[in-house]
């Protein structure tokens, strides 16, 4: 049976430490765009963690969200893209296809969630950096619109893998480099095709809700919160 | 009788051709250096990325998106003037057509090259053409920008034949007045055309198909461009008015570009016997009526917003209404709404000089309802974490620019070469073609507009000039 | 090129010296009149008005859209990849493109049945007069059979008369 790769995020469990953050940029050669740039609004944060402020001084609270591509099932990127860079794939997961984008940027555009980054510069890493860099990952140049894939060369391997020893998928085996780096183990993936699996269990919980789930994207990242919040709550926070 | 009447205006319209001011070259000096300063803004960007434009996450779309739904705007003049005009017969659009065509071919052919400017990798553009490619993939059809490669090429390749093809008699007659190496360029552009009548039918022919064809053309053109906006799930993006509102914003530029550019042909080439007080009259209560349905179709959008009081959707609200782009906001209603009907409702202030304030204020707030549609939106998204800022940078702005410079670049090149009011379409509106009482009432209706003075009452006869 | 005709001011007079060469016997085909503007309104103006130049643009109209039809079918057909969970061959969004290449066939045909039945672009050697671009209308008759004779039926009040032999 085709996989279904989904993914569960454990806000209760979440202290908002952005190893995922980190690790996501070391795993998948994200370039790091400088101070300046940052500033401007060019930072490519694949996995970001959304801080959000309720309540005034001294009974503040803070919460924190992950916010990564939703790989949703229905996914608003994909029918924009003219040049057929953004589809789903096999696996269930929305492919980015580095090679076919030219970069009109509407799929960023149409991503209700926001998690789609664009290269505005080539990337530089300056030595000795470039030795850090994944041989697994493609290097995306100028112009190329990227987003979090549930580190896909990860999961191909693991399929090799696994072919070639002639046996399925542990669960919890194969990990995207968010996942791995969390320390709360806040970011649970697997295959949602497996009823036994972890995250399928857990996306049928009852504390889970789905980011935005109104919009009719299908995402297929489920939020576990004991108290779950609403987009206008925090209208209200921002003011 | 033709003789007479006929030659002064063939002189008066092709003497630009012949005879060159010193305003000519200031003027193409000027634009050509802006233009040059805007083609080296380009491959400034080109060489070093994307970036050097002020767009960022989440703002991916801002002012090159601006300027092409801005010049894809302005390029519905032509066809408003052309087409339904000479459907409905209506005798004063004669002098007016070429003028209006022009505007539309030029301002498509800028328009067009702005979804390569903004891309990342723009030397890939060509991918959104259709062909065989050994990648055996096709582009995707499903995506607005692939409608918008359709549409814009086929409205600017009927566009540019609806101009082309009555520029041939005139080329004839600017062939028969010119030697040597005018003489034969003219003559190849011509075609060998004589004036037969066979000619003359099948070009008339010709004409009313691709006055009927070119129409719902044009429609379908700003609407598949207003797709790029309502396809996407943005707020104050996703909304079904954006094809009629697209669209009637589209002629109310594109009337408003045409009285200016009508205005400073008037002064520059000396038209003050061809372009009258009746014709900016004329399109001036098409700009009021543009002015009102804008006005109806801004009323209608923001009201279903307000009303429904969605939170997502209020956010881009207030920020238009009273945030960060509140200034920009009420500008545009001003320049849009307020002076227009203020200026053209009123007949006395419905002048030359009036209709022409009026057309550059509206120039000034369809450019920025265009960027009030783009930008506040895409900072507003549905996750309040990702709402975001934009500002211009000199790049961005220097490429502007040069659009703006390369209209009248090319406006003005234009003029210079051929006549740019279709001499043969309006010698066959002249009152000797017509019968005896029409002959009558034409002649009083000369006399009175030769005083260039106009008053109200005199309304109910203007615009039979046949 | 043999020729014989009258140049003349005013749209009745040309139409007096149609009537003239009709009466001395010359076939409506081999009349031929050039002026630098169309004349609707006179019955010399809209005698080869019937054209086939409508059918000609629906049928080219027609042939678009089944052409793109077809191909974007195929197209679609040949890398299906599912976007935005929509079927591999959508319908609306083929719509639009199969409008806007119709409308596209149909004004081509048209322009190309322009050209191929006006019989432009022309390498000349035909009947011609400059003056008529001073808006004079020419009525003649090209190759004819006894260009003297046709002489007094062109030389009327308010005309010259030219040949060329």
């Amino acid at each position: 049976m085709a996989y279904k790769w989904g993914m569960a995020v454990d806000l209760d469990k979440c202290t908002g430490c952005e190893a995922c953050v980190a690790a996501c940029h070391a795993e998948n050669n994200i370039p790091t765009v400088g101070a300046q740039q940052a500033a401007r609004g060019r930072a490519m944060h694949w996995i970001r963690v959304e801080r959000y402020y309720e309540g005034d001084f001294p009974d503040v609270r803070v919460k924190f969200r992950p916010v990564l591509c939703q790989q949703c099932d229905n996914a608003p990127c994909e029918a924009v893209c003219p040049t057929y860079a953004a589809h789903k794939n096999e696996d269930g997961l929305n492919a980015q296809v580095y090679n076919r984008c030219i970069g009109t940027r509407y799929c960023a555009n149409a991503c209700t969630y926001n998690v789609r980054f664009f290269n505005f510069f080539n990337p530089e890493w300056p030595k000795p950096l470039h030795l850090q860099l994944n041989p697994d990952v493609s290097i995306r140049e100028v112009g190329v619109m990227e987003k979090c894939t549930f580190c896909v060369q990860r999961i191909k391997a693991a399929k090799i893998a696994a072919r070639a020893e002639e046996r399925g998928m542990v669960d919890g085996a194969l990990q995207p480099a968010c996942a791995q780096a969390c320390p709360t183990s806040a970011l649970i993936f697997g295959d949602l095709n497996d009823p036994n699996s972890r995250v399928a269990r857990l996306s049928r919980s009852t504390r889970g809700s789905k980011l935005l789930e109104d919009l009719g994207a299908e995402p297929k990242i489920t939020y576990l919160d004991k108290q779950p919040w609403h987009e206008a709550d925090t209208y209200q926070a921002r003011g | 009788m033709d003789r007479t009447t006929s030659k002064p205006i063939a002189d008066d319209l092709i003497r630009p051709l012949f005879q060159t001011s010193i305003w000519f070259y200031a003027i193409v000096l000027a634009t050509g250096t802006v233009v040059a300063c805007g083609a080296a803004a380009w491959g400034y960007q080109i060489w070093n990325g994307i970036g050097v434009s002020g767009k960022r996450w989440p703002t991916f779309w801002a002012l090159y998106l601006t300027n092409f739904v801005f010049w894809i705007g302005i390029s519905h003049a032509g066809t408003l003037i052309s087409a339904i005009l000479r459907l409905v017969n209506a005798g004063w659009r004669r002098p007016v057509t070429r003028c209006a065509e022009v505007i539309t071919v030029f301002a498509l052919s800028i328009g067009a090259m702005f979804p390569i400017i903004h891309l990342g990798r723009p030397w890939l553009a060509f991918w959104m053409f259709p062909y065989p490619s050994d990648r055996e993939i096709w582009p995707n059809f499903r995506s607005p920008l692939a409608w918008d490669f359709f549409a814009i090429n086929t409205y600017l390749t009927g566009s540019l034949l609806f101009l082309l093809l009555p520029m041939i008699p005139d080329f004839a007659l600017v062939r028969d007045r010119s030697t040597g190496l005018r003489r034969r360029i003219y003559g190849a552009l011509a075609l060998g055309w004589r004036g037969t009548t066979k000619e003359w039918n099948r070009l008339e022919s010709a004409m009313q198909i691709m006055a009927i064809a070119i129409l719902p053309v044009a429609v379908s053109v700003h609407t598949i461009v207003s797709f790029d906006f309502s396809m996407a799930n943005v707020p104050m993006w996703h909304s079904t008015i954006f094809g009629p509102y697209f669209v009637a914003g589209a002629i109310f530029s594109g009337i408003a570009a045409l009285i200016l550019a009508m205005a400073a042909l008037r002064k520059t080439l000396g038209l003050e016997k061809y372009l009258l007080p009746l014709h900016f009259d004329n399109l001036g209560k098409l700009l009021l009526l543009m002015a009102i349905l804008w006005g109806y179709f801004v009323f209608n959008e923001r009201l279903t917003v307000w009303y429904g009081n969605e939170p997502h959707e209020m956010a881009v609200f207030w920020a238009t209404q009273r945030g960060a782009y509140a200034p920009l906001y009420w500008t545009m209603v001003v320049c849009n709404f307020v002076v227009p009907l203020a200026i053209l409702s009123n007949p006395y202030t419905r002048t030359i000089t009036g209709t022409a304030i009026a057309s550059f204020g509206v120039v000034i707030g369809m450019w920025l309802e265009r960027f009030l549609i783009v930008v506040p939106s895409l900072t507003h998204k549905q996750l309040p974490y990702s709402w975001g800022t934009y500002q211009a940078t000199p790049v961005e702005l220097t490429i502007m620019a040069a659009t703006f410079a390369g209209m009248i670049l090319l406006y003005t090149l234009f003029a210079k070469f051929v006549p740019i009011i279709s001499i043969w379409e309006l010698k066959a509106g002249l009152p000797s073609r017509l019968d005896p009482a029409a002959l009558a009432e034409a002649a009083l209706l000369a006399t009175r507009l030769d005083t260039e003075e106009f008053s109200p009452d005199s309304s109910s006869t203007q615009g039979e000039h046949r | 090129m043999r020729a014989v005709y009258g140049l003349y001011n005013d749209p009745h007079v040309a139409q007096q010296a149609v009537e003239n060469l009709r009466a001395a016997g010359v076939a409506d085909a081999d009349i031929t009149v050039i002026s630098s503007e169309p004349f609707d309104h006179f019955e010399f103006g809209h005698r080869d008005a019937k054209t086939a130049m409508p059918w000609v643009a629906v049928a080219a109209g027609a042939a678009g859209l089944g052409l793109t039809y077809y191909l974007l079918g195929a197209g679609q057909r040949a890398w299906p990849l599912v976007t935005s969970g929509m079927p591999i061959v959508p319908m609306w969004p083929n719509l639009i493109i199969i409008f806007e290449m119709t409308m596209l066939s149909a004004i081509l045909a048209t322009v190309i049945y322009l050209f191929v039945s006006a019989g432009l672009p022309s390498r000349g050697g035909r009947m011609y007069d400059p003056e008529v671009s001073d808006g004079y209308i020419l009525v003649g008759v090209e190759n004819p059979a006894d260009a003297a004779r046709l002489e007094p039926a062109l030389a009327i009040a308010g005309g010259r008369v030219k040949r060329i032999s």
